[in-house]
């Protein structure tokens, strides 16, 4: 009976964490109808593979500018300008990354999660394009805001 | 089972609220050790192209004192991409180079005489990141095309 019960909770824990992860389409399946990259931008993939913190879900800001949220097992895309960006999202303390973009590059970030004091803070970090594709197969599209 | 007005103004309440109040500003002020920066200081830039770049030959682990450390990889291919009053800028496209505290910002390098790294410049930023100590390079400077 004890165990029973146990598992019940167990697998109401479960369900819980993974009601806060991201169920669009796969990166695979939505690859190839992505819109072609203009000559003069470049892109940045934005995901997060984390489940752990699933219940935290910040905003992400691309220079200021609310571009997604940092959904569990999701990702967007933004295209823009060359030049300098940054990419920031704040739970009870802010992280930045900046990072550079030319035309045409493509550039992959995953937004980690970290302990924080009262909640978890999640940090953008650049990661090789081998591993962000990599990273993306296993994310859903959940679009930019 | 409540605290009574009379029982929190006892002494040993206050006692124990004073302390708990000390252990809460001790946790509380711990978060403060979590904001860490890059030391950095603003730098003119001179962009330049075309001159011969180098190959690290060894890995070669930096730190500049905010507990993290930046990892060049061995085997990758620089190439000069401008000048600062410290040393010449020197960019890769085999690896990603960051430097990191709180935030994390991308980063080239900064070498001086083609034999020391002494630094990081911050391209978004325009800012340059100084090593405590220049730290000598193992380079080929003539690299053979692939």
């Amino acid at each position: 009976m004890k165990t029973n019960s146990l598992l019940y909770v167990l697998l109401a824990i479960v369900g819980v964490a993974l009601s806060g992860c991201a169920t669009g389409p796969k990166f695979g399946d939505i690859n190839s109808t992505l819109p072609q990259l203009k000559s003069d931008s470049g892109r940045i993939y934005i995901y997060r593979t984390a489940i752990l913190g699933a219940a935290i879900q910040p905003d992400v800001k691309l220079d200021g500018q609310v571009v997604g949220s940092a959904k569990p097992k999701g990702f967007f895309y933004v295209d823009c300008a060359p030049g300098g960006h940054q990419i920031s999202s704040s739970t009870e303390v802010t992280r930045t990354l900046s990072l550079t973009l030319d035309a045409g590059q493509v550039r992959y970030v995953r937004l980690n999660i970290s302990m924080g004091f009262l909640v978890g803070h999640v940090y953008p970090e650049l990661v090789e394009p081998d591993q962000g594709k990599d990273d993306l197969a296993g994310c859903s599209y959940i679009g930019g805001k | 089972m409540g605290i009574s007005p009379k029982g929190i103004a006892d002494p040993r309440w206050r006692v124990l609220w004073g302390a708990g109040g000390i252990a809460l500003g001790i946790a509380l002020g711990g978060c403060a050790f979590d904001v860490v920066s890059v030391p950095q200081s603003p730098v003119v830039f001179h962009a330049s192209t075309g001159a011969k770049g180098f190959v690290l030959m060894q890995d070669l682990t930096v730190h500049i004192g905010t507990g993290f450390a930046t990892r060049l990889r061995a085997n990758t291919s620089w190439h000069k991409v401008g000048a600062t009053v410290f040393g010449d800028v020197y960019a890769t496209q085999d690896q990603i180079v960051t430097v990191e505290a709180s935030n994390i910002y991308e980063a080239q390098i900064v070498v001086s005489d083609l034999r020391n790294l002494v630094g990081f410049y911050l391209p978004v930023e325009h800012t340059y990141v100084s090593l405590n100590e220049p730290l000598p390079l193992a380079i080929n400077p003539n690299p053979s095309p692939p």
